[in-house]
């Protein structure tokens, strides 16, 4: 492969070349966050998210993306708790290409996340599993980069995995008053960036902390019918 | 009319041996006497007719199998279903022979010899033995192949000739009946042929002459030709006896490529099938095997089918298994992918099948929509299903993570906690039993989540779901 052509698929890229956005990212839809990483979440490969608690806003920093994307499967694998139709399908997520599943053990999930990646159906795959190895992750990200596939992995530790795991992304998330803070550990073709903060205060209002109110319990005065941070499709 | 007949003298022995390299003599036994060898026994010395005391005696070795007529007529119209596809006018004749009429085929395949090696085909590909001989009547045909006479005789002459030189005692005429013929000093069919046929009927009976009319008669056979059967369904003995599930990879590969050339020229394919498992001590296990989008070949069949395989533990070693399709739909072309250029390897229905065969059917789910107040009813998890249906949802803002049974708190949040909504009251459910009445609140907890809270009338507060 001439050099020319490295260079084009990024695979070999100069410092002076990498302040511009690149082809091959997929915008995020937070502004911040794609100024961040020079255009967004890759198109393939697999990213890991480490994200503490859950219910931090893990998913809301996914939504956007996987709303955009859906003529083939999105595939879920072992939520930490039951996912609510009601609120996907109000953030834009085809139901009739989302896929739930739920394995005994880890290597059913593994598997089962390797099959739905070289499938070649399915675009998006959401995996919660507490670690892998760096073989497993490996065989994850050539599935996933082989079948147009981007795949995420979440887990409970605040975090990432301190091994270098061949993958494309490391990042790990704090909750903030109006989002979230992203820390960046590794993102293939670029530097390393320190943190970033992800505003979701414009697409869900109502979950975030208003400035103008003390943190203190109280009857919040707000109306009860929240409101919707996307239109249904 | 131009007739072909097909003798298969080790039919159910041949089937048998064929599914596992099998290099010792082995018999088949009814009544006390061998009825089918195969070449090792008939090395030692073992023939048709010979007591199963003096078999046994001629081999320490010996295996020994009963010879069971239905299963070789079972195994006759397998072999008639995969034949059928060559030639159309077909005739069983339990329990050994195939009688087919050839004249109409010559057409289509131009000539006999091309036709002759399409039907051998099949009959390579199954190990089996067999006789042959083309006549211009359907009994003609029959005489002289179970005479083992392999000849393709196109004209009426040679196939007379050949007829008018067959010993009397391979005419296939009774035992009774041919020593009477050969006691009047008639050795050969011819000799018997040339005589007066009232004479004959008159010291012999009518038996005889009605067959030597047959010989000549050269319409079709007075019975129903062969049908083929609508449905897939087939069963196969097993040699040796399986114990462990991931050994029926092979027996099962075999049935599966039978159901490919069912499928295939009907443009067909199976949505389900199901395998019947036989154990040693008569009792049997039914397997389901899935594939929503419908499917033919044996490569993915086999494939599916071991993943649901490795998951079952055998009761028993098996004995016998068998195939049958459950649902067959016709097969439809897949045309969305012609301009997507990631072609995937799979479609969504086929990898939906596979996760369902390795993890079991509730593992794989995909979520719907219904329309109740109550947040736990108001979707639920089921089977994936080809057709969606599509549901509006709520326009109040609900957390994506929700607990199936809502978490008790230990005490009302404090100061600590920031309640960002609320109270959104839900009562309703008085109707069916599962009443519920809670105010909600969306609140942050000191750890950065985003709950969802409620609270009863009797102030007790729970943990329902997380904004994650």
């Amino acid at each position: 492969m001439a050099l020319l052509q490295l260079e084009k698929e990024r695979l070999v890229w100069r410092a002076r070349q990498l302040t511009g956005p690149d082809h091959r990212r997929q915008s995020s839809f937070y502004p911040t966050l794609d100024a961040h990483l020079q255009g967004g979440w890759p198109q393939t490969g697999l990213v890991e998210l480490a994200c503490g608690p859950a219910g931090i806003g893990e998913l809301r920093l996914l939504f956007p993306l996987l709303a955009q994307a859906q003529s083939r499967l999105q595939v879920w694998i072992n939520p930490p708790a039951e996912l609510n139709g009601q609120a996907l399908a109000q953030h834009g997520i085809d139901l009739s290409q989302t896929l739930l599943i739920r394995c005994q053990n880890p290597q059913q999930a593994l598997w089962s996340a390797e099959q739905s990646l070289n499938s070649g159906c399915c675009s998006h795959l959401i995996l919660w599993a507490p670690g892998l190895t760096a073989p497993q992750a490996k065989r994850l990200q050539v599935s996933a980069k082989g079948n147009q596939a981007l795949m995420f992995w979440l887990h409970p530790q605040a975090e990432p995995s301190t091994s270098a795991l061949p993958i494309s992304a490391r990042l790990s998330l704090a909750p903030l008053a109006t989002g979230l803070r992203l820390q960046i550990h590794k993102y293939q073709g670029q530097w390393p960036q320190n943190s970033c903060q992800v505003d979701m205060h414009e697409l869900w209002p109502s979950l975030a902390i208003p400035t103008h109110l003390p943190t203190h319990h109280g009857p919040a005065p707000s109306s009860t019918i929240a409101a919707l941070p996307f239109k249904p499709r | 009319m131009q007739w072909l007949y097909l003798y298969f003298p080790n039919l159910q022995l041949d089937s048998l041996l064929h599914q596992q390299a099998y290099n010792q003599a082995c018999v088949l036994v009814d009544k006390n006497e061998v009825v089918q060898t195969n070449s090792e026994a008939r090395q030692l010395g073992i023939k048709i007719g010979t007591g199963l005391g003096q078999a046994a005696l001629l081999s320490a070795q010996l295996k020994v199998i009963a010879y069971e007529p239905k299963q070789e007529q079972r195994l006759l119209a397998q072999l008639a279903q995969r034949l059928y596809q060559t030639s159309a006018t077909l005739y069983l004749d339990p329990p050994q022979g195939l009688l087919l009429q050839t004249s109409d085929m010559l057409r289509l395949y131009e000539g006999l010899a091309p036709y002759w090696q399409q039907l051998q085909q099949p009959l390579m590909e199954r190990g089996l033995h067999y006789h042959y001989a083309s006549a211009h009547s359907p009994l003609a045909a029959q005489v002289l192949a179970r005479a083992g006479n392999d000849r393709l005789l196109t004209n009426q002459g040679e196939a007379t000739g050949l007829l008018h030189q067959l010993p009397i005692h391979s005419a296939g005429l009774n035992y009774k009946l041919s020593l009477q013929l050969e006691r009047l000093g008639l050795n050969t069919l011819g000799q018997a042929q040339a005589l007066p046929r009232s004479a004959l009927g008159q010291r012999l009976g009518q038996t005889l002459v009605t067959y030597l009319q047959q010989l000549e008669d050269s319409s079709a056979p007075n019975r129903p030709t062969y049908r083929p059967p609508e449905h897939f369904r087939q069963r196969l003995e097993l040699l040796y006896e399986i114990e462990h599930s991931t050994a029926l990879r092979f027996p099962l590969k075999r049935l599966l490529s039978d159901l490919e050339a069912f499928l295939a020229p009907r443009q067909l394919h199976a949505a389900g099938l199901i395998l019947g498992l036989e154990y040693r001590e008569h009792t049997s296990e039914r397997v389901y095997i899935g594939c929503s989008d419908g499917e033919y070949r044996a490569e993915s069949w086999l494939g599916l089918s071991m993943l649901r395989l490795e998951q079952l533990k055998l009761q028993a070693p098996i004995i016998a298994i068998s195939l049958k399709t459950k649902g067959q739909i016709p097969w439809a072309p897949l045309s969305a992918q012609l301009f997507e250029p990631l072609g995937g390897k799979l479609t969504a229905g086929q990898l939906i099948s596979r996760l369902q065969n390795k993890l079991g059917d509730h593992a794989v789910q995909q979520v719907y929509l219904r329309d109740d107040h109550r947040p736990e009813r108001s979707f639920y998890q089921g089977v994936p299903q080809s057709h969606y249906q599509a549901h509006q949802a709520t326009t109040y803002l609900r957390p994506s993570l929700l607990f199936t049974l809502p978490q008790a708190l230990n005490h009302k949040p404090d100061q600590q906690w920031c309640i960002l909504s609320g109270p959104e009251r839900i009562q309703s459910g008085w109707w069916d039993n599962v009443s519920i009445c809670r105010d909600y609140f969306i609140a942050r907890n000191p750890t950065g989540q985003v709950c969802w809270l409620f609270r009863t009338p009797r102030e007790e507060w729970f943990l329902h779901g997380y904004f994650s």
